[in-house]
């Protein structure tokens, strides 16, 4: 069973790395790239279920969580949340050859658990080692793997094949999750799913208000706002400071 | 209570040793940092003060400032505080560059006549939006952290606003020089560029809509 699973995984990645690895991004106007977009007619179906399912379930649950728990506690939520990602972010750290970047994941993991009480404070962030996400998807992408297109997964929303597979990837070696399997706790893993989802889509409220409620075409501009983030987490911005954004011409006829 | 304290003694044991164990550098200065906060915050003030703002990083801490002064001020009915924003963006923003960018080539397919309706909506468009972001204003702090050289004549001002908790957000102010004259012509918020995201918005009510102008006209109109 164990076996199938990691040759179906094997097999699943291989065909969308290559997938990915063969279409190159599409250069938009003013030579700023967007993403690619073949499947775009399947992914505004999926968009729509997903929004439904937002509007239905998910948002109602996490503005409830808003409502009912004060900022701090909330910040004890996803620290703690985010110190569980650890070993995945050394792990891909180190599989980008960041040597810096896993020194300062690891410290981040020691410190936060040992005197954060178990990751629920940010001592590490007080003292200046900021938090970086990092995934597979990302690494894939240090190693050259262009983004593919864009997909609107069921229920997860915006991502590309590249970083799809990424997250296959993650969810796989993630170690509490073999260890919680292995011990036949896996209603911790799912609680712990159900938290991160919880918590990431309250962080999300206004962001998602915000767009909904200013664009025209949400679709549209949630997908060039998700591809822009992604490349600027790729970027690893925190440390450098952003790129900038598009090329600006300077119009002068009018 | 004995408990207690053994307990936060054991663990500031166990982390002062594994801090000079894990001696990544940083850590143990990070940690030193963490065990007196006092001098944090002496340091992080000190450097701010210190820090002497170029010209456009002070365009942008002014602006900042001058919208959290009037933002945070009680005596000010909502309407009247909208109505400081408005005075605010019109002269900070250039308008005209950030509405043409958002329509992408898709400029030439308007007419005159549409062009300049298109620029009106755009810009009253921006101002609602704005100010309804500036709405939720929390008492969430504005700092100017640096600033660099971006295109021909572009500076690049990195911000953040600092929630009373959860997260600092990065904001940065692309200000454009001509004229002697500096303008906002994009705000970057977390990567994510303002004017771009508009314009793939745009573009995309455009292409579904046949291909003209019109229907994102008709959106703008009906806002």
């Amino acid at each position: 069973m164990k076996q199938l699973g990691y040759k179906t995984l094997a097999l699943t990645l291989a065909a969308c790395v290559s997938l990915a690895a063969c279409s190159g991004t599409m250069s938009g106007a003013d030579g700023y790239s967007e993403i690619p977009d073949p499947f775009e007619d399947v992914n505004r179906v999926t968009f729509q279920f997903n929004e439904a399912v937002d509007k239905a379930v998910l948002e109602p649950v996490a503005r409830g969580y808003r409502a009912v728990t004060p900022g701090g506690i909330r910040t004890v939520v996803s620290n703690f949340i985010t110190n569980l990602k650890s070993p995945i972010v050394i792990g891909n750290q180190l599989l980008q050859g960041d040597l810096e970047g896993a020194g300062n994941a690891t410290a981040r993991m020691v410190i936060n658990t040992l005197a954060g009480f178990g990751g629920i404070l940010d001592l590490a962030d007080e003292g200046g080692i900021e938090h970086e996400p990092e995934d597979f998807g990302q690494t894939l992408a240090t190693w050259g793997v262009g983004d593919g297109a864009y997909v609107v997964l069921p229920l997860l929303g915006p991502s590309s094949i590249r970083d799809a597979s990424g997250m296959l990837v993650d969810s796989y070696a993630d170690p509490l999750r073999i260890y919680l399997f292995n011990v036949e706790e896996e209603g911790w893993h799912y609680a712990r799913v159900g938290a991160t989802v919880l918590s990431e889509r309250e962080r999300l409220l206004d962001v998602v208000d915000d767009l909904r409620r200013n664009s025209f075409d949400y679709y549209a501009a949630l997908r060039s706002a998700y591809y822009q983030n992604r490349q600027s987490i790729i970027r690893d911005e925190k440390a450098v400071g952003s790129a900038g954004g598009p090329e600006i011409p300077d119009y002068d006829d009018f | 209570m004995t408990k207690l304290g053994f307990l936060s003694l054991a663990i500031i044991a166990s982390t002062s040793t594994s801090a000079l164990a894990f001696d990544f550098g940083k850590v143990t200065a990070h940690y030193a940092a963490l065990s007196s906060h006092n001098s944090v915050y002496v340091e992080v003030s000190d450097e701010v003060e210190v820090k002497e703002l170029t010209p456009s990083e002070a365009f942008i801490d002014t602006m900042g400032k001058t919208a959290v002064s009037f933002l945070a001020n009680e005596t000010l009915s909502q309407d009247q505080k909208r109505a400081e924003f408005e005075k605010l963006l019109k002269k900070n923003y250039d308008m005209k560059t950030i509405g043409r960018f958002a329509l992408g080539k898709n400029w030439n397919l308007a007419n005159d006549a549409q062009q300049k309706e298109y620029l009106k909506l755009f810009e009253q468009m921006v101002v609602d939006v704005y100010s309804q972001r500036f709405d939720d204003y929390e008492g969430q702090r504005f700092e100017v952290r640096a600033s660099r050289d971006v295109g021909k004549s572009d500076q690049l001002i990195n911000t953040v606003i600092i929630p009373d908790s959860g997260p600092e957000i990065d904001v940065d102010w692309r200000v454009r020089t001509k004229d002697g004259k500096r303008k906002i012509i994009d705000v970057i918020i977390e990567g994510v560029s303002m004017s771009l995201t508009q314009r793939s918005d745009f573009s995309s009510v455009i292409q579904r809509g046949g291909g003209t102008i019109e229907p994102l006209l008709e959106h703008l109109r009906s806002r």
